[in-house]
């Protein structure tokens, strides 16, 4: 389906505006400079801040000399943690889960990374702040860092308070059990390892914050965040503030990614300072600040097998999935996303998984566009590598395996309800625009003359729009209203850092109210407008936001006509709305401006029909369906020159399904950005630590962004099937960071395939890198420099079978790991000889369940549960005394950990 | 803007630049273009108590000939070098060379002179001072001094320049109009610093080569004049040069490193290629890589 077809489904309005290249509402103050970014706000008696850092990436703080830096001119205050830790704090994850690692939001007795925060300097200007900052001496007994997720296995504990380095941990060694053999009786098995280099974020903006105290204890945050609104709910939180005493504003944000989605210590350290000083406070992050303490992102060792039948059918796979988690990540991260969605577009048996983040003395971690993009990378260079392997055409190895629309609805394997994806009509679009077979004969001919030309395709499906599923994620809310001027004004739940939710939300409201885009103001960036919303985060605005504004526009054009039937002593459905011009059918001498209506409505109540509110107002949150996926099918051609290493691409053709599309140059300027990371990622961007746990690239000479001379002009194509939605729209923000990179990679591993395969993928794919594999041989030193692989980790220790316990009868208090974080519960069970029931109470409620076993000290036991998704959950703990231990087994979420103690 | 506390002076002649600067005692830095000193101050990484702003020195600024070569202003822009009628005649490699410097931008304000002070061993300038033979003029209140190119580098971002003198001038020695421009870099991004270069001049006579000067920039620790291959050069007949031959005498002197853009294994093995295919190219050899 085409977006011309989409289009006269669409609006009750003459003018079209959805699916046109309205240009973009935010860019006259954008491009003139005159964008209101956090560091362009000043407030009256503002104070700057400047933090002291560790150089050191472990040790235990000896000591803080503050009195020289006292002395400074200039100088408001110091402080440290001893200071700070009059304001309570308690970190949370994006979830509203706990954060498990101690955060404080400075150095609490030990530095756990270099860059950790250890004290604040508050002074007239930044330049002052900083120059007391240097005179802050900090002694530290150093210890010997824990860098890598090799170090995280074997090393000291990160976190002393702990029991090992695992920050997170999904998924059961035991399911190798049931994949093995399947593996073992494939015509084929395929295995591929990953390395994802660590990523620095990047946002053109670097993190800032500017605290305002204001009346008795409310509190006004300027923030650079994806949303106002999550922000000032989750800083409330942390804070133990009411709600309603902080809001959160943010006009303009110079890029997000998933780095601003919380504040993080900085940001809180600074409005935890500004409550005690009672002063406005102000923290611009610099750019080695951004680089090496804002949260990084990837940095994870995957691998993954496969296993084909003699048609190149896939049967059955495992993955063992590690992730450095660095010292204090945003909420620890096992990415159990990368396992629920690695398989829902494939017709795929059996899959099974273990996956840890680690704890490591680096920088912690955060969500970068498209925080599960590994499950692509790895599943669609694997899928090219078997189809050289097997000897079948890459296009047709995934034909033969892809779900396409007759397939449908149907189930992944770890049970992912998949009902109007279209990786494979994306992919057929895509084989219908492009030559593939000019290209090889092309490619052929190039060869000749000792020129390495390559072809690479992915598909994949992201799950966009999410809500209901997950605590942040909920619908969205537009305020919508005609002013008595006849101008439309929007107030909305969105957030853009640079998404252009200003304009495509105006086309939406233009096109269903009727009136001119020009006529359309929208608001949205600040806490106190709007409602709540997580923002922009997810691939999520389009979609939700969307259909708010769309269903609200309907519901004011309905009182529009209802007024001016009335008016006009005419039937409603005899009104239409065009141009800001209200029309009766078959009179057009009554036709009337909106201005018209809208000052009746406001100004004449007794002009209306009776019963009617006045004004013209109209107000809808839309709750969509819990998710809407989207698919799409790439191809990149590249050309690797043989003498170098150096990697051109030649073209890039997007074959992407986002349903409904709004503005096609929104759609594509978000697909633009996500593969310009996706090129950084595969060929530039690095953040090496050495191994005392410095991080190596300080500045952007060292940490290579793609620039515009290493990304093409994209092509596009718009498959755009419409979703469940209301408007019909798919999202598609994080996409191109997601498929882009896997897109790219089986290019060059095409371009390569005459010297060999790149038997591990090595991130960034450096020219030294794309030598190894053309001269066979370890140009690149990676090998070289590769620590001796260590041994698997072993499964989880079952505590050992101890003396028979005295009853297990009464109350247990008990922590179930789950992916979204820690959940505490009461267990309580009733023994009858070996059988046992009871229940389990978390703060969502009690449920009962029955039918346990207890055999000697270990009790089994099943519990289905409804959210946030149907499972069965089976328990399997073991008792030791006045303790427990054991797991849980989730259905797709593999299994957690469960431990606790007597209550 | 946050730099750490400086004075700044501007002065208006060598002398006065070069009085600030035996004032300061080595705490001094000069300033001209700004474009790698600039993001240094606004990070602390450099930390200077006086900043001397040599732009208002006229004589430091413009191309000229002189007596056996052509003198180059250190506070001359790279944009107004890569225009100038002088170099684009008599000295060609200079320009190829200096139009890989940077980007379009950065070229508006920055210097020939800081980036041959600066001493980033990857750079395109030091390396064709060295190559070419240049000679460096450098003036304090002690006197004034001249130091061969390929002595004024000791180690990454390290010259000979002592915290009271000033470079004031790069002469260039004459080539012989016509010289055959040898020039070839690696760098991830077009404007980076080279993985690995190579930059030279050639002078054939009868169909031998008369005088060679090739430097190798992201090899070592400085620029390195790669004098073994020069040698092997001069005096051969264009029809007994073999590149390859060439190339591996050429890497000879280099002595690359390891960083995180790439080992010192890819350096030798892209400088060999690079070197013989450019010199094939150069002088038009049929056996070309």
């Amino acid at each position: 389906m085409n977006i011309e077809a989409k289009m006269d489904v669409g609006g009750i309005g003459a003018a079209r505006y959805v699916g046109t290249r309205q240009p973009r509402k935010e860019d006259g103050r954008l491009l003139t400079g005159r964008g209101q970014f956090t560091d362009d706000v000043r407030v009256p008696g503002m104070l700057h801040v400047a933090y002291v850092r560790s150089a050191v990436a472990r040790g235990r703080i000896v000591s803080i000399d503050l009195d020289a830096a006292r002395e400074m001119p200039g100088v408001q205050a110091i402080y440290t943690q001893a200071d700070l830790a009059a304001v309570p704090v308690s970190f949370q994850t994006f979830f509203f889960t706990p954060v498990e690692a101690p955060v404080t939001l400075l150095a609490d007795g030990r530095v756990a990374c270099v860059g950790d925060p250890i004290a604040m300097v508050v002074a007239d200007s930044r330049a002052l702040a900083e120059d007391a900052a240097s005179l802050v001496e900090v002694t530290i007994e150093e210890e010997a860092p824990v860098v890598t997720i090799a170090d995280a296995r074997t090393g000291a504990l990160v976190h002393p308070e702990r029991d090992d380095n695992i920050a997170a941990e999904m998924g059961d060694e035991d399911t190798r059990l049931a994949i093995q053999p399947l593996l073992d009786a494939s015509a084929h098995v395929v295995t591929t390892r990953v390395r994802h280099q660590r990523i620095a974020q990047s946002p053109m903006e670097g993190r800032a914050c500017l605290a305002s105290p204001e009346g008795t204890n409310e509190m006004t945050v300027w923030l650079g965040c994806q949303s106002p609104h999550l922000a000032a709910r989750w800083i409330a939180l942390v804070l133990g503030m009411p709600t309603e005493a902080i809001r959160v504003i943010a006009k303009d944000v110079g890029g997000g990614f998933g780095l601003k989605n919380i504040p993080w210590k900085e940001e809180m350290a600074v409005i935890a300072a500004a409550k005690l000083m009672r002063c406005p406070l102000k923290w611009i992050e610099d750019r080695f600040e951004a680089l090496t303490a804002s949260s990084h992102a990837r940095d994870q060792d995957v691998t993954l097998s496969v296993g084909f039948d003699a048609d190149a059918r896939l049967t059955a796979a495992w993955c063992d999935y590690a992730c450095n988690n660095g010292a204090w990540p945003m909420g620890e991260d096992a990415n159990i996303a990368v396992h629920m969605f690695m398989w829902p577009c494939y017709k795929l048996p059996a899959y099974g998984f273990v996956t840890r983040g680690w704890y490591t003395n680096t920088m912690g971690l955060g969500a970068y566009r498209g925080p599960w993009a590994m499950e692509s990378l790895v599943r669609e260079t694997l899928l090219d590598k078997a189809a050289r392997r097997i000897g079948v055409d890459p296009v047709e190895l995934r034909r033969r395996n892809l779900i396409y629309l007759p397939d449908q609805p149907h189930t992944s394997t770890l049970g992912i309800p998949v009902e109007d994806i279209t990786p494979g009509e994306c992919l057929e679009k895509l084989v219908a625009n492009v030559d593939f077979p000019a290209f090889r004969r092309e490619q052929a001919e190039a060869r000749k003359e000792g020129r390495y030309l390559g072809i690479g395709v992915a598909t994949y499906i992201e799950p966009t729009g999410a809500a209901g599923s997950m605590a942040p994620m909920t619908g969205e809310t537009v305020h919508l209203r005609i002013e008595p001027t006849g101008k439309v004004v929007a107030m909305l739940s969105t957030h853009s850092q640079g998404h252009g939710t200003a304009t495509t939300m105006a086309q939406v409201i233009a096109e269903q109210l009727g009136v001119p885009y020009e006529d359309v103001a929208v608001y949205e960036g600040d806490s106190a407008i709007g409602a709540f919303s997580p923002g922009a985060a997810g691939s999520r605005q389009g979609v939700i936001a969307g259909g708010a504004t769309w269903k609200a526009a309907q519901l004011l054009a309905e009182k529009i006509k209802v007024v001016a039937a009335h008016l006009s002593n005419a039937s409603v459905e005899t009104i239409t709305i065009d141009g800001g011009m209200v029309h009766v059918a078959g009179a057009p001498e009554m036709s009337r401006p909106l201005r018209e209506i809208a000052e009746i409505a406001y100004g004449e109540p007794g002009r209306l029909p009776p019963g009617l509110a006045t004004g013209l107002e109209a107000q809808y949150r839309y709750q969509p369906p819990p998710m809407t996926m989207t698919s799409a099918a790439h191809c990149c051609m590249v050309e690797v020159d043989a003498e170098t290493g150096f990697v051109r691409i030649l073209r890039w053709i997007s074959s992407k399904d986002c349903g409904t599309v709004i503005n096609p140059g929104v759609v594509e300027g978000q697909i633009a950005g996500g593969l310009a990371q996706a090129i950084g990622q595969v060929l530039l961007e690095d953040m090496p630590y050495d191994a005392r746990g410095n991080p190596l690239a300080a500045t952007f000479k060292d940490y290579m962004l793609p620039t515009i001379f290493d990304v093409p002009d994209f092509e596009y194509l718009h498959a755009s099937t419409p979703s469940q939605t209301i408007g019909g729209m798919r999202g598609v923000g994080e996409g191109g960071c997601i498929i882009g990179p896997p897109t790219l990679v089986n290019a060059i591993a095409d371009a390569l395939s005459p010297f060999g395969e790149i038997d591990e993928l090595v991130l960034p794919l450096t020219p030294a890198r794309i030598l190894d594999v053309i001269e066979q041989r370890d140009v690149s030193g990676t090998r070289a420099s590769e620590v001796v692989p260590v041994a698997e980790v072993t499964a989880p220790v079952e505590a050992a079978p101890v003396a028979q316990v005295s009853g297990i009868d009464g109350d247990w208090n008990m922590v179930l790991k789950t992916p979204m974080g820690p959940q505490a519960m009461v267990a309580h069970f009733d023994c009858d000889g070996d059988a046992v029931s009871g229940w389990l109470e978390a703060p969502e409620g009690r449920q009962a369940f029955a039918g346990g076993v207890l055999s000697g000290n270990q009790l089994k036991f099943e519990m289905k549960v409804e959210k946030p998704m149907k499972i069965t959950l089976k328990y399997d703990l073991t008792f030791d005394g006045q303790t427990v231990s054991g797991k849980c087994k989730m259905g797709m979420f593999g299994s957690a950990k469960v431990t606790g103690e007597r209550g | 803007m946050k730099p750490a506390p400086f004075d700044y002076v501007r002065p208006s002649s060598v002398e006065e630049a070069c009085r600030v600067l035996a004032e300061a005692g080595g705490g001094a830095t000069v300033i001209a273009g700004g474009q790698t000193l600039m993001p240094l101050l606004a990070l602390r990484m450099s930390q200077p108590f006086v900043l001397v702003d040599i732009n208002g020195i006229a004589a430091l600024k413009g191309v000229t000939r002189v007596e056996g070569g052509i003198r180059v202003g250190p506070a001359t822009r790279q944009a107004d070098a890569l225009r100038d009628a002088t170099l684009a005649r008599h000295l060609p490699v200079f320009v190829t060379a200096l139009g890989h410097v940077g980007h379009y931008q950065t070229r508006n304000r920055g210097t020939v002179g800081g980036s041959i002070a600066l001493g980033e061993p990857a750079a395109e300038m030091p390396a064709t001072a060295v190559a070419l033979g240049a000679r460096v003029e450098i003036a304090s209140v002690r006197g004034t001094r001249t130091v061969p190119a390929d002595e004024f580098y000791l180690g990454p971002y390290m010259t000979v320049l002592e915290p009271d003198e000033l470079v004031t001038g790069v002469v260039y020695p004459d080539w012989p109009d016509g010289h055959l421009v040898l020039f070839r870099e690696v760098a991830q991004r077009p404007g980076d610093f080279a993985l690995v270069g190579l930059v030279g001049a050639l002078v054939l006579e009868g169909g031998t080569v008369s005088r060679a000067g090739i430097g190798w920039f992201g090899m070592g620790p400085t620029p390195i004049r790669a004098r073994q291959v020069e040698a092997a050069l001069v005096g051969t007949a264009l029809d007994r040069i073999d590149p390859q031959t060439m190339a591996r005498l050429a890497i000879a002197d280099t002595a690359p490193f390891d960083d995180h853009h790439a080992s010192a294994e890819y350096r030798r093995t892209v400088g060999a290629r690079i070197f013989a295919r450019a010199l094939a190219e150069t002088l038009d050899l049929r056996s070309a890589a």
